[in-house]
């Protein structure tokens, strides 16, 4: 396999200085919220996450449209990238969203819209990854992927709204009334800086994980065309 | 149905136009609709299913009158939910193991119709398990479903099952694990669907004001008509070859 | 005049909750270098007995 390219090394080493500045941003930057404590800071990666999944879902989506139009596999291989950062990153927007919400709410779980639709999200990644380890034919794992990833990313606003419309009329018994509301707090200048860093941050991880993966992709797709000229004779 | 796609003598159904369609979805669909009726596996399964899950639910959930018609509606809807999955499999895997679908392909029609034919076929056996269902529920629960509402809700919310659930059985029937595909596939998708058809009907039933209930039908009818629009698009890429 | 209330003490959960942030991100890229150093290995064998 061809070297690393030299872009993919600097963004790399940008990337990985970026976290370490996102982290000294959050932990020592940004105050202590007042009421909350210092939990809070766990919102900044949180929600940084959440926007890496929906942004991995979005290429997906993207490259599968891209795919169907033009039959290049590489657009194949960048959706199938793309979702696997996904499930990764959205995995930690649940987990840290609970684990923010229990000391706030006294509950692991809140049936919030933002929360509930992550994990729609979530299982569709998961059924996306599933459907193509069940099929043999690789042009039918790519199509059949494109279109499931552009089915499920169209399903995820209206998942959304159903659930916000659900709140609105129903509020919740358990916690606060606001059903938009998820763990509401005023930011100082210093929050919404580092919670704008943070998202840059995460932005620039997410596409060096995306190149990475891609390469990754390519390396299996050779591996695999010379496994079955090799078994050919 | 032979009829309908070898006319050696005059020019092929395609270039009739939309009635050559109209005819090649009625074609599929009573395709369909007389196999069934002959074999009545399909219809008997999603009855007797249906049938037994709204017993279940009986034993599960027991409740007090007034409870009861709180979660009616959940009921129902997850009832059809399991009862639709089962019948989209059958009539897609009856599909793909007699070979009528490499058939269909060589028809000189659009693939679309395909699509439409099928999934209106689904539909139809959807709405007629819904039929039969619903009557029985209100003789055992002594709650009169009957309501021009909530069928217009069951309406709505099948034909956007039965939109996706097609397309995505026609995928799900293709691979190895297809049994347990169509279920992971379709429910985190469906939904948009199951919240607002539960949600309508449940106001319909508890006599709600019409206010209330609007959000939820502009949700499933904004719903049916998006992926209607997908499903139409993108269907040719999972039939061919 | 009101005695401002201290933030609540929720060290715990932020410790907990950033072990799991970039634990997983640490676990996730090493597995991309696992299955980047596996793949490459797989290659060097077939390309061996390509040439063969």
């Amino acid at each position: 396999m061809e070297a690393m390219p030299r872009g993919l090394k600097a963004l790399s080493w940008i990337t990985g200085a970026l976290f370490g500045v996102a982290l000294y941003m959050v932990f020592f930057y940004a105050p202590r919220e007042a009421v909350m404590g210092e939990v809070q800071r766990v919102f900044y990666f949180h929600v940084a996450a959440g926007w890496v999944g929906a942004l991995a879902f979005l290429v997906t989506a993207v490259a599968g449209v891209l795919y169907l139009a033009r039959g290049n596999r590489r657009w194949d291989i960048v959706a199938q990238a793309s979702v696997e950062i996904g499930v990764v990153f959205t995995l930690i927007n649940i987990v840290s969203g609970s684990i923010w919400a229990r000391p706030i709410w006294n509950t692991w779980w809140t049936w919030d819209p933002r929360l509930v639709t992550a994990t729609v999200m979530e299982l569709i990644y998961i059924a996306y990854l599933m459907l193509r380890q069940g099929l043999e034919d690789p042009g039918r794992r790519a199509r059949f992927g494109a279109v499931y990833g552009i089915l499920g990313f169209l399903s995820v606003p209206l998942t959304f709204l159903s659930i916000r419309i659900f709140r609105t009329i129903h509020p919740v018994v358990v916690g606060n009334s606001d059903p938009t509301a998820q763990g509401a707090f005023d930011m100082t200048p210093r929050m919404l800086q580092a919670f704008m860093f943070s998202l840059m941050t995460f932005t620039f991880l997410y596409a060096t994980a995306l190149w990475h993966r891609v390469r990754l992709g390519r390396l299996a797709e050779k591996v695999d065309q010379l496994k079955m000229k090799v078994m050919a004779g | 149905m032979a009829e309908a796609f070898s006319r050696p003598d005059r020019a092929p159904v395609a270039h009739r136009g939309a009635r050559g369609y109209l005819r090649a979805v009625s074609a599929i669909v009573w395709k369909d609709l007389a196999a069934e009726m002959r074999s009545r596996e399909l219809l008997g399964a999603m009855l007797v299913f249906a049938l037994v899950v709204i017993l279940i639910f009986n034993f599960a959930l027991e409740l007090d009158i007034r409870t009861r018609e709180t979660i009616t509606s959940g009921v129902l809807w997850v009832t059809f939910t399991f009862a639709g999955t089962l019948g989209l499999s059958r009539s897609m895997a009856i599909e793909k193991d007699r070979g009528c679908l490499d058939g269909l392909l060589l028809a000189p029609v659009d693939r679309s119709a395909l699509y439409f034919g099928k999934a209106l076929g689904n539909l139809v056996f959807m709405l007629i398990v819904e039929a039969i269902v619903l009557p029985v529920y209100s003789v055992l629960y002594n709650v009169n479903l009957l309501q021009p509402g909530l069928l217009l809700v069951i309406a709505l919310g099948s034909i956007g099952y039965v939109t996706v659930g097609t397309l995505l059985a026609s995928m799900a029937v293709q691979a190895r694990t297809r049994d347990v595909l169509l279920p992971i596939l379709l429910f985190p998708v469906i939904i948009p669907v199951l919240v607002a058809a539960v949600k309508a009907s449940n106001g319909f039933l508890q006599g709600l004001e019409m206010a209330e209930i609007w959000p939820w039908l502009n949700l499933l009818i904004g719903y049916d008509v998006i992926f209607a629009a997908v499903a139409l698009m993108v269907f040719d890429y999972v039939v061919e070859e | 005049m009101f005695l401002r209330e201290a933030p609540a003490d929720t060290l715990s959960y932020m410790i907990l909750g950033y072990s799991v942030i970039l634990g997983t991100i640490t676990l996730f890229l090493m597995s991309l270098v696992l299955r980047f150093r596996s793949l490459a290995r797989d290659l060097k064998v077939l390309e061996e007995l390509e040439s063969k």
